[in-house]
């Protein structure tokens, strides 16, 4: 008896961290058996824990709620990090033109529904920021149907860069408005000097010193990954600074390490690897946790969901529709903008969550938008599934020329040169490189210390990527490697190589430097003008940017 | 010129998102129409209620701030017994204001606002008293009161090593601490600051691990919870209620050392 006197029930932080990643684990997976995106297993697992259910973390829980707000900055920072600059780049116009639409109209329906509710202007200027920002949530199911490279898949993806940057700067402009003392213009002013200054910290700065960081701590990968996370808090901090939302910050720090960090990279990799397992899902949780179903299943609480859906998808509707009149896009393609721009997921939390917490919105304005995202992506999934068979031209995809860059070397290693290529190539389209260390059955197999002494050394040049050993022939090696790996570009770091055409070009790196002087093209004769010239211009571009570090380089190239 | 037309649309959004403060929602439904009536226990409550009539002090100005922030003209106070607040007799009051720990008994009397403030448990000692550890927290004498939901604290986790004096409740309490019959007394950190920052008599050694939190009381099944809640949030962002504990408690509670009582 007094043995099962001792045994109390279990309490505190162990028993509350259980809890929170027992529904991390098993949230998702009892979900999508019923075919059900996982994050709706999480925010209702956080639900079923929290104080309006089990009540196994109580209301005052400081820990998972604050937790939660790290997983919010770190969502909207892979948020920023995962957009595709180039599709914004290659269809700017499109990009541009409906990403103005999506935001505009959801807003003005937001901002409208607020006032014809009585709400202050604070609050429904946030449900229209809120009613306007999306998330990609179905890209993938449209990706892997080959239709990625379609002009309307590529605006909608680019127009997202758009519409959730200004849904944000609403967010920052009401909340600095609610937090911040003042008159009106100074507080404006103070923003706007917030914005200038992460835009020069985030386009120019930022993306400097951590490019300068990775060629120095580059190499270790715990390293590279905390390096990562001191610029997206750096960021987040910078934009609190100013009195805008911290989410802001984290935002742009995604847009500043875009380019830094590709998204098939192993860097990548370990962003997505920590946000999928702690920092997002708990976020995800911590949402849950304000989840009632005595505020939830109320008439009101519906009614204003109702509402909310009727906003925020019907703009996006409409959005969708004129922009696609104006842009000359078919029914179908106007169909696949909407099924891309309608869930409402990451922004619209976060903008809910931070309204919440600066008081313009209530519980029930937390559980209606919660009706709102669990509507908007069940709706958009099932329809992705009807539009990609509305769409049957599969446009083969050809990806960019740095997509993925394959380095093929001898049983030295690369040269500095032909890494410096690589990363020269590849960075401009968000890509990644590889490199691929081929030796002879008669070559010693390199050990552990030395592939990481190559890799240390391939790191400075702001290689990101990982490095590979193949008992293969150089020769045969660049033949497997384009029909097994499927890259954009093979460069051979070797100057004697020599081989026919293929369908993915081959550039022979013989010089020291990285220069358009320094490598030779092996591509087929119809897009060989194309490539090398596009080879060249990237170079050339960074032709003189190297010049000065030219004298270090050749004493480098010729110490090895 | 769209650069221009969006500067001057924002300009225009701030201004009117700066002239008005409520959230979304329902509507604050008083009592007494124009006025925020709030009970409270303990009259004066150094740090929280003083004067006369009670206008100063860390919830005399959260009441203020709620009732601007409500929309309404004026607070009118009410004093109720600490045992029938916790009860959910306000006696005709919107909100109980008296400085109450949400506790799972309570909450079947009584709806609790949002937190307005983190309550660990804070040690209220003589000046001079010293004591930086749990071991030679054991060596002092303590006072507990009867009602305080703090007292298993302090013998289940302090274990004094002298039995500590028992009272009926917190005046008594603070009562003895005067007289010197004891060393400590185990409040919330808040109130614990509130009596340390008004009485030069007193020092907060320090506050425990663990804790709980400062909220409102409303009656059972009222209809102004989430209005109050958002008004609550929205003090807290905009930095009102951190310049309240400046003022009223002297410091913050991150200032205050914390001694770890569980190995």
């Amino acid at each position: 008896m007094t043995l099962l006197a001792a045994i109390t029930a279990p309490s505190g932080p162990v028993f509350e961290f259980f809890v929170l990643f027992a529904v991390i684990l098993f949230g998702p997976i009892i979900f999508s058996r019923f075919r059900l995106p996982g994050l709706i297993g999480l925010v209702l697992g956080g639900f079923a824990i929290g104080a309006h259910g089990l009540g196994w973390i109580s209301a005052g829980n400081h820990t998972v709620p604050e937790l939660g707000h790290l997983g919010l900055l770190y969502l909207m920072f892979v948020a920023g990090l995962e957009l595709d600059l180039q599709v914004l780049k290659d269809y700017r116009r499109a990009a541009v033109v409906l990403g103005l639409f999506a935001f505009a109209i959801p807003a003005a329906g937001g901002f409208l529904l607020g006032q014809a509710l009585g709400w202050s202007t604070a609050a429904s200027c946030l449900l229209g920021a809120l009613a306007s920002s999306h998330t990609l949530i179905t890209y993938p199911m449209i990706r892997d149907a080959g239709l990625g490279s379609n002009p309307a898949v590529a605006s909608a993806v680019g127009a997202t860069v758009l519409t959730d940057t200004l849904a944000l700067v609403a967010l920052a402009v009401v909340s600095g408005s609610q937090t911040e003392s003042g008159s009106g213009v100074r507080i404006l002013v103070e923003l706007a000097i917030g914005f200038v200054v992460l835009l020069v910290v985030g386009l120019i700065l930022l993306p400097r010193a951590v490019d300068a960081a990775f060629r120095v701590w580059g190499s270790d990968r715990v390293g590279r990954y905390v390096v990562i996370i001191v610029a997206l808090l750096f960021m987040a901090m910078l934009a609190q600074v100013f009195g805008i939302e911290g989410i802001v910050g984290a935002f742009f720090a995604g847009l500043a390490l875009n380019r830094l960090v590709p998204n098939e990279g192993p860097s990548m990799e370990r962003v997505e690897f920590f946000g999928a397992a702690v920092f997002v899902p708990v976020f995800l949780v911590s949402i849950g946790l304000l989840l009632d179903p005595s505020v939830m299943f109320t008439g009101e609480t519906l009614k204003l969901a109702l509402w909310i859906c009727l906003v925020a998808l019907g703009g996006k509707a409409i959005a969708c529709w004129l922009a696609g009149l104006l842009l000359g896009f078919s029914r179908p393609e106007r169909a696949v903008m909407f099924t891309l721009t309608a869930p409402q997921a990451a922004a619209t939390l976060a903008v809910t969550l931070i309204g919440f917490e600066i008081g313009l919105f209530g519980t029930s304005v937390v559980n209606a938008v919660l009706v709102l995202i669990l509507v908007s992506i069940v709706l958009s999934a099932l329809l992705a599934e009807r539009v990609i068979e509305w769409l049957p031209s599969r446009v083969v995809h050809r990806p960019p020329l740095g997509g993925k860059v394959l380095v093929v070397t001898t049983s030295t290693g690369p040269s500095d040169a032909a890494v410096r290529v690589a990363t020269l190539l590849a960075r401009p389209d968000g890509g990644h490189s590889e490199v691929m260390i081929t030796r002879t059955p008669t070559d010693p197999a390199p050990d552990r210390s030395a592939l990481r002494a190559v890799e240390k050394r391939i790191f400075r040049h702001g290689f990101d990527g990982h490095v590979r050993t193949d008992v293969v022939q150089l020769d045969d090696a660049v033949a497997k490697a384009i029909l097994t790996t499927e890259p954009s570009l093979v460069i051979v770091d070797e100057p004697s190589f020599d081989a026919s055409p293929a369908h993915v070009p081959v550039l022979v790196v013989h010089g020291v430097t990285p220069s358009p002087r320094a490598v030779r093209l092996i591509a087929a004769a119809d897009d060989k003008n194309g490539v090398a010239a596009e080879v060249a211009r990237r170079l050339a571009r960074a032709d003189s940017k190297l010049f000065r570090g030219r004298r270090r380089t050749d004493a480098e190239a010729a110490k090895r | 010129m769209p650069l221009a037309a969006l500067l001057g649309a924002a300009a225009l959004t701030l201004g009117a998102c700066a002239s008005d403060r409520s959230a979304a929602g329902s509507s604050f439904q008083p009592v007494r129409p124009g006025v925020l009536t709030v009970a409270t226990a303990f009259l004066p409550a150094p740090g929280f209620w003083q004067g006369r009539p009670p206008t100063f002090g860390l919830e005399a100005g959260l009441a203020a701030a709620l009732a601007r922030r409500l929309g309404l003209h004026r607070v009118e106070v009410v004093q109720v017994p600490f045992a029938q607040l916790v009860r959910g007799k306000l006696h005709g009051a919107d909100i109980a204001l008296s400085q109450l720990t949400p506790t799972k008994e309570r909450e079947r009397s009584v709806d609790f606002t949002t937190a307005y403030l983190d309550a660990p448990p804070g040690v209220l000692a003589r000046k001079g008293v010293e004591a930086s550890d749990v071991h030679s927290l054991q060596g002092l004498r303590w006072v507990v009161s009867r009602l305080s939901t703090l007292t298993p604290i302090v013998t289940d986790r302090i274990r004094p090593s002298r039995p500590p004096v028992v009272v009926d409740d917190r005046s008594e309490a603070l009562a003895v601490l005067r007289s010197g019959r004891a060393d400590a007394l185990l409040l919330d950190l808040p109130v614990a600051l509130g009596l340390a920052h008004a009485d030069w008599r007193f020092q907060v050694l320090g506050q425990l691990d663990g804790g709980e939190d400062l909220a409102g009381a409303l009656p059972n099944g009222s209809s102004n919870g989430e209005v109050v809640d958002s008004a609550i949030r929205a003090l807290q962002a905009d930095g009102t209620i951190d310049q309240l504990v400046s003022r009223w408690l002297g410091k913050s509670e991150d200032d205050v050392p914390l001694i770890l009582t569980e190995q």
